[in-house]
């Protein structure tokens, strides 16, 4: 009994120890040598940490205008090479505000409101995900039949009705965007843990005794951690987007703080007019980040090929 | 098939149900259509008054009946920004809308298959790149900010179309292609998968092998098997269109839709009226995502739906 027991227990941390060393060590290699020979990736990469890099430290750049310093006299300057100076190198708002200082400026708000939305989601969703999976039965039914429920009641409906409800703010654009995108992290995870819940390695540990969470969190979670990784990317995509058209509508930031979506709101009436640089440029830094990450879930994509799992969240039962 | 033709409308009878529901929840529960209504420094005798005129101090559960009683008949409350009948004035909306949402579906459609399999028959060649690189560069950009740079670049500078409203056949070009790109680049993608996944399958190779060219492969043989696919992607990219692009979208463009209504009356505060814009356009999800299953499977009848 000992001896069975054993190699059971051995099997278990083998499938366990999957995403740490020494096994860890030859995926990380395989990722730096893959992203090599990834344009698409090498790209990503350097878009991402460039936006995150300014995200971080914009406050403290040297030489940048107060991005909330007005001044009438210089409003709607065009940028370089439309007749502007490099006083404002990408000209000024109707208010005489830098543009390239409130881009900076907005940067903060536009990615850490998506970050935290995908992260809030992850977690919430990929707990549901192992538990339906992995305990089934009625919570199993109870769980999908919710995921189902959200998949007919997307994001914008549920940020109409809550921001009618109890008036515009961050936290509630950050809770917007993760209550619409759990159901995708819980599918996922469901998917994953039917197929691994039949495995050696979780039986061993079964049969050694463990409770289901410990199987739950340090058997089954670890095998999820890279598929959950990719599919975090290709959301916070989604949800960078879903910010910046939050904020455009007035929902999110208010006014005197912006972010990259309501600088476009507040450019809107310009662009028939002399003013055109306002708009332009704040969607051409969501376009450039999201492309960013766009590209970086491209390369995550083609490096553990999650064609097939994306296809389980393409085919959505009816609802 | 009528027998799971029925127990697909009663899942989404009943998905509407649960919907309207958590949507009653948030509206009456959580808050109240009076507080809403009333500005923060409204007198107590103020808000009773409202809350009575609009029959908000009975029990909950007498509420939930009247709107549940309500839902059935298609009466959705009175809008009291306006002072009609909400479910009127959503109705009303509603054309233009569909009409837009129709628009972009022709743009989707009709640039997504084209693309898909442009990019599958030159596979790994300039076109395939090039089709890639849309697709990345559309669903990159956020929808809103397209229509803006269609505005300044078609509108403004070459003046070919009106700016913003509803006039006509010509108004409708703008909007659809900044809705209806994004979708074509997602669906492009989905469809150059594909195909080329069907072309190395064996009945494919066999037509290759006997000499048709890759070009009819594609047309004839391969893109039937990615149909049922593309129905559903077009599909997914329509509940988009409705719950998402739609109300940004019109926002842009000064299109009078159910979107741009409800962002009225978010600004009016008016719930009543929100919460059947709301209500409409899940219904109308839930309906889309009944035909495409219908849909999917009248084409493919080896798609065997639960």
């Amino acid at each position: 009994m000992t001896a069975v027991d054993d190699t059971a227990t051995a099997g278990a941390d083998a499938g366990a120890a999957d995403a740490t060393s020494p096994e860890g060590v030859t995926v990380m290699a395989d990722l730096r040598s893959h992203l090599r020979k990834s344009k698409a990736g090498i790209s990503g990469i350097i878009i991402c940490s460039v936006f995150a890099l300014v995200a971080i430290v914009g406050p403290w750049l040297p030489f940048l205008p107060d991005p909330a310093k007005q001044s009438l006299p210089d409003k709607l300057t065009p940028p370089v090479g439309w007749g502007g100076t490099w006083a404002h190198p990408l000209g000024t708002d109707q208010l005489g505000r830098d543009i390239l200082a409130r881009l900076i400026d907005g940067a903060r708000i536009s990615l850490l409101v998506g970050l935290a939305a995908v992260v809030i989601a992850a977690i919430l969703g990929t707990t549901l995900g192992l538990i339906a999976g992995y305990v089934g039965g009625k919570i199993d039914t109870l769980i999908i039949s919710a995921a189902d429920v959200q998949m007919a009641f997307p994001g914008v409906l549920a940020g109409l009705i809550l921001v009618a409800a109890f008036g515009p703010s961050v936290w509630l654009v950050i809770v917007v965007i993760a209550i619409s995108s759990w159901m995708v992290f819980t599918r996922v995870g469901r998917s994953l843990v039917l197929t691994l819940k039949t495995s050696l390695f979780v039986e061993a540990s079964e049969l050694s005794g463990a409770p289901s969470s410990r199987v739950m969190w340090r058997h089954l979670l670890p095998n999820l951690v890279s598929s959950l990784i990719t599919l975090c990317v290709l959301e916070l995509a989604a949800a960078i987007l879903a910010e910046s058209a939050f904020a455009f509508l007035g929902f999110g930031v208010q006014p005197p703080r912006s972010s990259w979506g309501l600088m476009i709101q507040q450019g809107r009436n310009y662009v028939t007019g002399d003013g055109w640089w306002i708009v332009t440029f704040a969607g051409l830094a969501i376009a450039i980040v999201v492309l960013g990450v766009n590209l970086l879930s491209l390369w995550l994509q083609s490096f553990n090929d999650v064609a097939e799992r994306e296809q389980i969240i393409l085919e959505r039962p009816g609802g | 098939m009528l027998r799971w033709l029925a127990r697909r409308i009663i899942a989404a009878a009943l998905v509407v149900f649960v919907v309207t529901s958590l949507v009653f929840v948030v509206t009456h529960v959580f808050t109240d259509p009076a507080t809403v209504s009333l500005p923060l420094e409204a007198t107590e005798e103020h808000r009773a008054d409202r809350r009575a005129a609009l029959g908000i101090d009975r029990p909950l559960a007498v509420q939930y009946w009247d709107f549940v009683s309500g839902l059935v008949v298609g009466d959705l409350g009175e809008s009291f920004w306006q002072d009609q009948p909400a479910s009127k004035l959503v109705l009303e909306r509603l054309p233009a809308t569909l009409k837009l949402v129709a628009g972009a579906t022709a743009v989707t459609v009709l640039l997504a298959a084209p693309m898909g399999m442009l990019a599958a028959w030159w596979e790994r060649r300039f076109a395939d790149h090039a089709v890639l690189g849309f697709s990345m560069a559309s669903i990159s950009a956020p929808p809103f900010w397209i229509g803006y740079l269609l505005i300044i670049v078609f509108a403004v500078q070459l003046g070919w179309v009106p700016t913003f409203g509803s006039r006509g056949f010509v108004s409708l070009i703008l909007p659809s292609f900044a809705i209806g790109l994004a979708s074509a680049g997602r669906l492009a993608q989905m469809t150059r998968r594909g195909i080329v996944e069907e072309l190395r399958k064996p009945y494919a190779v066999t037509a290759l092998s006997r000499g048709f060219s890759r070009s009819y492969t594609i047309v004839h043989h391969t893109f039937r098997n990615v149909a049922s696919g593309f129905v559903t992607m077009t599909g997914w990219e329509l509940t988009r269109m409705f719950t998402g692009y739609t109300v940004v979208i019109e926002v842009v463009f000064a299109w009078p839709g159910v979107g741009r209504l409800a962002i009225h009356a978010i600004e009016n505060r008016d719930l009543i009226l929100v919460q059947a814009a709301v209500v409409v356009l899940a219904t109308l999800v839930v309906v889309t995502n009944l035909l495409v299953d219908i849909a999917r499977r009248m084409i493919d009848p080896r798609v065997e739906l639960a």
